[in-house]
């Protein structure tokens, strides 16, 4: 196997990190701005609420996000340092929509200690300079000229040694910085400090305060006119300026967030670490303050950063759990909560552990996560592709083509299901028992084959025929008027909306018709050269009701021309080149009948077309529908590969739909199935709700407690969690369990509760040699608060039965079993710093038990154990991976070889017989190889590192599995030149590089990424314009259509 | 330990925080360990310690009987008690028998940064030898002009490859492997240099104490040393409370043109925008004590020359730099130990506990910048004191002789310590014994010198 690796994200990251609110892409807009670890979301308020207007990557783990105004400045710039040492300040371009880079720089320093807190970046409120502590003992100043450009940056020395949080105080003369610290003696003080710029030092301060409460971790500046700065403890909350000090006592808790209400600071929302939100009031008589006061408004998800928005809306955002988009109400509602959810963001993070499931059993894989932490622990369900829920099916053979239609124009609903087969038309609807029935509509001709059906203004619907345009009245279901097509030719295809109608017969006619009051007129009447395939007057634009552009393709020359309306002019014409005939065409969609779909943007006001693409959906003709689901208009491509179009973030994306083969589809949203669609395929018509409309479908299962293990059985069709659940009750105890779930209902079906202090840490399902049941197995260990390190555990062993779980045998042990593993039908552990392989033997009695056979000691801590074989992966604690080997013959187990680098590995997995994949303290991947044909001891004895990379994310588990059904071969080499030409051609956000990113970097060294493939960025290759796609195409030496296709097939990997 | 990796799995604790805490907790751990062994070939009292700086793999050992060995600290040679005990022999040895090797006691033995290719020891027959670590042959010899104590090369150097020596003599050598000649001299002591330190943040930067107490700071690049550090300039009123800082404030300016040029905190890269450069260097140089104005006319360089400002009163015995290249640590036969900032050179006056340390030889200190703490050979016993409150936090009772040198591994926080008795001890945090089988194997390794 290759050495090479592609990293690729299947799901981008939904941990907000960050938020921050201000007017960012015009002076009148109000944006909120939010990190998620490696991303930054723009999204702009609105009435609706907030619509998203960018999601960019960042090169970087985004470590402050501060919006800030430079003077002279109508709009906000936003300032981001990564925790790489890199920051940069981007300002909105409004013309591209894009943002561009106004400064950027490295800020690390050869001196100094990374902070043990994080990073702290802070911006003096009067815009003088930039703040920033990376590194303890130090203080770097970026001061700001006159015109708002950065100068050069220089250190000043902190002499607090553990600083806990640096803000800059509002209404000084000079910028004055307030830090909150903890001495020598672990006692909490405030100090401030004045930056004197000429000197590149600090002067102390006006004020400071001594012996805080001992939780204080968090300073609030407040703004003029009262200025001073809110201490957050854990049991009191302090105010403090240079001549007034207040405090009030609060209920214990730890304040995670906190947001400003109003622009003169007298009102905030703290968030705290179990999910409630209080409001806390600076109560004051003009510039005096008087006190402070708290009130609880409610609970949200726990918090990790709060941005008040506007008029009572907040954003909060969470690491834990999902984000929220909250309502402040002036009335508490019944449970007395003034919160109001209004809006959830999925959040899969932090997922502690996860397990690929093929629950349907259809060779697609399903991930199931232990997500989010605390109260908002979920397991989450992560497949790829869209859902179809089905409501109802009806068997029916034949199906050419279905339209639904409502029974007047007011209706929201949809009443008839109009469903064409070759010689004739059946209509199905709606009874009062909410029963799909057929039924007749007089005006309908239900003898010949429909071409296409539509509702019309005026409550009337149109029915076209290959002989006929009929106008029906939707309420007396009458024929009111009919247009006939000229003698000698058929209607070939039609397509209408509400008030106009477009077909086309033999011989290249085109005929425009518009709808009245009862009414048929034929408004023009055109001649082209060839005949017309398919046609298509959606509306778009400003008018629902009708267009002004018709998108025509045609036979022979194989175009698609789009044409004004009413007066039928040419606008453009675009070869579509080939011999394939366009079939079906919905705005700038045009499919192909060998399965291909080109996609082009379609200028609103010119009609011109652009940025040709051209992907492959399937095989087969592809017919379109638009349809919509929440709020937003898709497009569902019915073909051998059912797809779903939808656009996102400015580019058109597809997501596979969960079917084999769909025919025809059209949306149907009746009373009783409402947001529906109606699905022909082989067969049979089927009634479902669509899912969520994205490429992952995410299920929540809210536990309510925090899962931190999770394995599934397949024998017993049962998931078995290691659960914590804190007692709601302020003492914070914690209870462990073992849970047993049903894996297609996800209910508790059996709960085995742990002793006190004992955790779960790890679960595996196995069965041993000799023994035909599946187990459970649980380790655990026994957490005292006195210990440092566990030195007691057990190894529980369940069998399910009866859908309960029964304790068959348990094995004490000398420390915590951190890992769990199959091993040649016996059971392998880790333990503390040994490796212990159990025999599972039976004793005379016929119980079974669990006895020690060998161990292997020599570990810091054996955390992460993979096995394949007779061998064993073992990640260390500290000391990166090492090999053992089992030795049948002598029952021993033994080192084969080890990784010498010092990584602290976060999880281990086996890629194949000889290359082990690592994940590492400081965010890294790495792979080793076994050197079996080395010369030397020590060659053989040395896992040589094959491959580095930095990936960005704390890696918790690797599992084998994919959530797609295959995935292709790949060309590295290929790969990597393509890499690296994108790297030159895309432009990171902030002028971060990619190649400095990706590069592996831990305390002791930078090391540029090795056989490693960064798939996001390769992928991005279709998001490029044309002109830059052929610049990297002459560069790789390869068609820009042949570097499509195969990027294209690596995007179906996830 | 379940509970912090919990946390981290969660995001809870930041992943470097979670392996500094769990450093720390290890390193408060320490003591004699009771399953890894270093069998010491030497014939006489180990002067030198130090493992590699590039695998943290290879520990050198230089002792007084002329020999100089390597033992793989990673991957024990054999194991003995039931496979408990991990022996670490020395890998190869030189000593006299070997025909290039040295004539009397090393005093000093450290790798060659880059790679452990090198190795290098100074002697105390005058001579510094560079040695091939794969042949085990001398590569290149410097003849000093008497006892080397001190051999160091800077573990950040990309542009030099030089050995800074300190020896009987007055003047600081620098030995240049890349021509196998004294590339300078540095003079200003008035007496032997028994203590020699690069900096951690510069690579142009030399710290040397010698036996006239003095401490001074070099610039290699330029002529004459940049800074004495003065035990009686301490930092208390360092920063002005507001009122009264104009005044203040015109002193530091006028002082900060006078020595100008030189700082340990170098721009690196130009085209890092906002590196710290300047800044750390006029704010370093602000604070340097004033000099009358007639020696300001001098040369920057010679002006220091006539500093005789002493750091300790006696012989500077041993210096050792913080990792994060903030902070200084001299030792002295005065027998007190001092902790300096380095940015402004000013005696934070930490109060160390009362120690008794050797005077008649160098010793070598180390540092555990995760915990703070400073290992100070006393006497016959390892001593650790955290740096910013002088407390002593452990004592490692083990040798029977004087402990001359200490040497810690960050990567695997492990404290290697030799001594007069020949003896190399490795100190490990305690590990619980889990297994079944071996209980009551352990109790005669423990601390047996009590």
């Amino acid at each position: 196997m290759s050495v090479w690796n592609y990293v690729v994200t299947a799901h981008k990251p939904t941990n907000v990190t960050h938020s921050c609110v201000g007017n960012f892409t015009s002076p009148q807009e109000l944006n909120l701005i939010v990190a998620k670890c490696t991303r930054i979301e723009i999204s702009l308020l609105t009435q609706q609420g907030l619509q998203p207007m960018l999601d960019v990557p960042i090169y970087g783990r985004i470590a402050t996000l501060e919006l800030f105004r430079p003077h002279g400045e109508t709009q906000d710039f936003l300032f981001i340092s990564t925790e790489r040492y890199k920051l940069c300040v981007l300002q909105w371009d409004a013309e591209t929509s894009e943002l561009i880079t106004r400064a950027m720089g490295d800020v690390s320093d050869r001196i100094g200690r990374p902070t043990d807190n994080g990073q702290i970046g802070i911006i003096d409120p009067d815009c003088r300079l930039i703040g920033l502590h990376l590194y303890d003992g130090l203080f770097k100043v970026i001061p700001f000229d006159n015109r708002g450009q950065l100068k050069e940056a220089f250190n000043i020395r902190l002499e607090e040694l553990q600083v806990l949080d640096i803000k800059f105080l509002y209404g000084c003369l000079k910028p004055t910085i307030v830090v909150l610290y903890q001495d020598n003696k672990d006692a909490r003080h405030v100090k401030t400090y004045e930056v004197a710029l000429k000197e590149k030092d600090f002067v102390e301060g006006p004020w400071s305060q001594n012996n805080l409460d001992n939780g204080a971790d968090l300073l609030i500046p407040v703004p003029p006119p009262l200025c001073g700065v809110l201490i957050i403890g854990e049991e009191t909350i302090v105010y403090c300026s240079a001549n007034a000090f207040k405090a009030i006592p609060i209920k214990p808790s730890i304040t995670k967030a906190y947001g400003r209400v109003d622009a003169d600071g007298s009102r905030y929302l703290l968030g705290d670490h179990a999910g409630l939100l209080h409001l806390l009031v600076i109560t004051h008589e003009k510039e005096k303050v008087t006190g402070l006061k708290i009130e609880l408004l409610g609970e949200t998800s726990i918090a990790s950063t709060i941005s008040y928005l506007d008029n009572a809306f907040v954003f909060i955002g969470s690491s834990y759990g999902d984000s929220q988009l909250i309502k402040l109400n002036l009335q508490p509602d019944a449970k007395g909560s003034f919160v109001e959810v209004l809006d959830t963001y999925v959040n899969l993070g932090p997922i502690v552990d996860f397990c690929v499931v093929d629950l349907e059993r259809q060779g697609q894989g399903q991930v199931v996560t232990c997500s989010g932490a605390y109260k908002d622990g979920s397991l989450r369900i992560v497949r790829n592709g869209i859902g179809i829920n089905e409501q109802a099916s009806v068997e029916l053979q034949g199906i050419k083509g279905m339209w639904s239609l409502r029974s007047s124009t007011d209706d929201p609903f949809d009443t008839f299901l109009v469903v064409s087969f070759i010689s004739e038309t059946r209509i199905l609807a709606m009874n009062l028992e909410d029963v799909l029935e057929e039924t007749e509509i007089d005006g309908f001709n239900s003898q010949v084959q429909t071409l296409f059906c539509h509702d019309v203004v005026y409550n009337q619907l149109v029915q076209v025929t290959s002989s006929s345009v009929r106008l029906v009245s939707s309420i007396s279901r009458e024929l009111w008027d009919e247009w006939s097509a000229p003698s000698g030719y058929s209607i070939n295809v039609a397509t209408a909306n509400a008030t106009q109608i477009l077909l086309a017969t033999g011989g290249g006619h085109l005929v425009y018709l518009e709808f009245g009051d009862g009414k048929l007129a034929e408004v023009k009447h055109a001649q082209l050269e060839y005949e017309i395939s398919c046609l298509d007057i959606n509306p778009i634009g400003e008018n629902p009701n009708s267009s002004q552009l018709a998108a025509i393709g045609m036979w022979t020359d194989i175009s698609v021309r789009i044409f004004s309306l009413p007066h039928l002019n040419l606008i453009t014409k675009e070869q579509l080149g080939g011999e394939i005939i366009p079939r079906s065409i919905s705005y700038l969609l045009c499919a192909l009948g060998d399965g291909h779909l080109l996609n082009f943007q379609l200028n609103l006001s010119s009609g011109e077309l652009t940025d040709r693409k051209k992907v492959s959906l399937g095989t087969q003709p592809i017919t379109l529908r638009t349809f919509s689901s929440k709020n937003s208009t898709h497009v569902f491509a019915a073909s051998d590969r059912p797809t779903v179009i939808y656009s996102s973030n400015k580019k058109l994306l597809y997501s596979n739909v969960n079917l084999k083969e769909v025919s025809h589809m059209c949306p149907f949203n009746s009373a009783a199935f409402p947001d529906s669609l109606a699905i022909a395929k082989e067969g049979e018509l089927t009634i479902g709700t669509i899912d969520d409309i994205q490429k992952l479908h995410i299920r929540t299962i809210p536990l309510g407690e925090h899962a931190r293990r999770i394995c599934h059985q397949e024998q017993s069709r049962t998931f078995a969690i290691c659960s914590l659940k804190t007692q709601s009750s302020a003492d914070e105890s914690e209870m462990h369990l073992i849970r047993l779930m049903d894996d297609q209902t996800f209910d508790f079906i059996s709960t085995y509760p742990l002793d006190t202090f004992e955790y779960g840490c790890s679960i595996l399902s196995c069965s041993f040699s000799d023994d035909t049941n599946v187990y459970y197995c649980v380790g655990t260990a026994y957490v005292l608060p006195e210990e440092n390190e566990p030195t007691k555990g057990r190894i529980l062993v369940f069998v399910v039965e009866d859908g309960k779980l029964q304790l068959i045998a348990e094995k004490e042990t000398k420390g915590a079993v951190y890992s769990l593993n199959a091993f040649n039908g016996k059971l392998l552990a880790a333990i503390n710093q040994k490796i212990q392989l159990y025999k599972w033997m039976l004793r005379e009695d016929g119980t079974r038990e669990l006895q020690s056979e060998c161990g292997h000691h020599g570990h810091i801590l054996a955390l992460y154990v993979q096995t394949r074989g007779d061998f064993i992966v073992v990640g260390d604690l500290m000391k990166s991976i090492s090999l053992l080997i089992y030795k049948h013959e002598e029952g021993a187990i033994e080192e084969r070889a080890r990784d010498y680098n010092a990584n602290w590995m976060s999880a281990v997995e086996i890629l194949d017989d000889d290359i082990y994949l690592g994940a590492e303290n400081n965010f890294n991947l790495f792979t080793v190889r076994k050197n079996s044909e080395g010369t030397t001891d020590e060659e053989r004895g040395r896992l040589e590192v094959v491959g580095e990379y930095h990936l960005g994310e704390f890696v918790n588990r690797f599992r084998h599995g994919s959530l797609v059904m295959r995935s292709p071969d790949s060309d590295y080499i290929f790969l990597e030149k393509l890499q690296s030409s994108l790297r030159k051609v895309i432009k990171g956000v902030g002028g971060l590089s990619h190649e400095q990113w990706r590069s592996f970097n831990n305390e002791k060294r930078t090391a540029e990424a090795k056989n490693f493939l960064d798939g996001d960025l390769i992928e991005s290759f279709l998001d490029l314009s044309r002109g830059k796609m052929e610049e990297i195409s002459k560069a790789v030496n390869v068609s820009v259509e042949e570097l499509s296709k195969r990027v294209e097939e690596l995007t179906r990997l996830h | 330990m379940w509970k912090e990796i919990g946390d981290r799995e969660m995001g809870k604790i930041r992943p470097n925080s979670f392996s500094s805490q769990i450093k720390s907790n290890r390193i408060s751990n320490l003591q004699l360990s009771n399953n890894k062994d270093i069998v010491s070939p030497h014939r006489g009292s180990i002067n030198s310690l130090q493992v590699d700086l590039t695998e943290g793999r290879y520990l050198l050992s230089g002792a007084s009987d002329a020999s100089a060995a390597v033992y793989d600290i990673q991957r024990p040679t054999n194991y003995e008690g039931n496979g408990l005990i991990a022996k670490h022999k020395c890998l190869f040895s030189v000593d006299k028998q070997h025909g290039k090797g040295h004539k009397y006691a090393i005093s000093s033995a450290i790798w060659y940064p880059v790679d452990t290719g090198l190795f290098v020891t100074g002697s105390y027959d005058h001579y510094i030898k560079v040695w091939d670590t794969n042949s085990t042959q001398v590569v290149m010899n410097f003849k000093m002009p008497g006892k080397v104590y001190r051999t160091v090369m800077s573990p950040l150097a990309t542009s030099h490859m030089l050995i800074a020596a300190g020896t009987e003599d007055v003047q600081v050598r620098l030995c240049d492997i890349a021509s196998g000649a004294f590339a300078h001299t540095l003079s200003g002591h008035r007496d032997g240099v028994m203590a020699v330190e690069w900096s951690t943040s510069s690579e142009w930067a030399l710290i040397t104490g010698g036996c006239d107490g003095a401490i001074r700071f070099w610039d290699i690049r330029r002529a004459g040393c940049f800074l004495v550090l003065d035990q009686s300039q301490s930092q208390l009123g360092w920063r002005p409370p507001v009122l009264a800082r104009s005044a203040a404030n015109k002193v530091s300016v006028s002082k900060s043109l006078s020595a100008g040029q030189n700082s340990l905190g170098k721009p690196r890269a130009p085209q890092k925008k906002y590196a710290n450069g300047h800044g750390v260097k006029q704010s370093t140089i602000g604070r340097v004590p004033a000099k009358s104005s007639a020696r300001q006319r001098l040369h920057p360089g010679m002006l220091s020359i006539q500093d005789r400002a002493t750091a300790h009163y006696g012989a500077v015995t041993g210096l050792k730099v913080t990792d994060d290249g903030m902070y200084l640590l001299s030792a002295g036969s005065d027998s007190r130990i001092k902790l300096w900032d380095l940015e402004s050179g000013y005696n934070t006056l930490v109060n160390f506990e009362m120690v008794r340390l050797q005077t008649s030889k160098a010793i070598q200190l180390a540092i555990s910048q995760e915990t703070a703490q400073v290992f100070v050979p006393c006497m016959t016993v390892v001593k650790a004191f955290d740096i910013w409150s002088g407390k002593m936090s452990l004592a490692f009772h083990g040798h029977y002789e004087s402990v001359n040198c200490c040497w810690f591994s960050s990567q695997d926080q492990e404290l290697y310590t030799g001594g007069n008795d020949r003896q190399i001890l490795v100190w490990s945090p305690c590990e619980p014994i889990t297994d079944d089988m071996d209980a009551g194997h352990t109790k005669d390794q423990d601390n047996w010198s009590d």
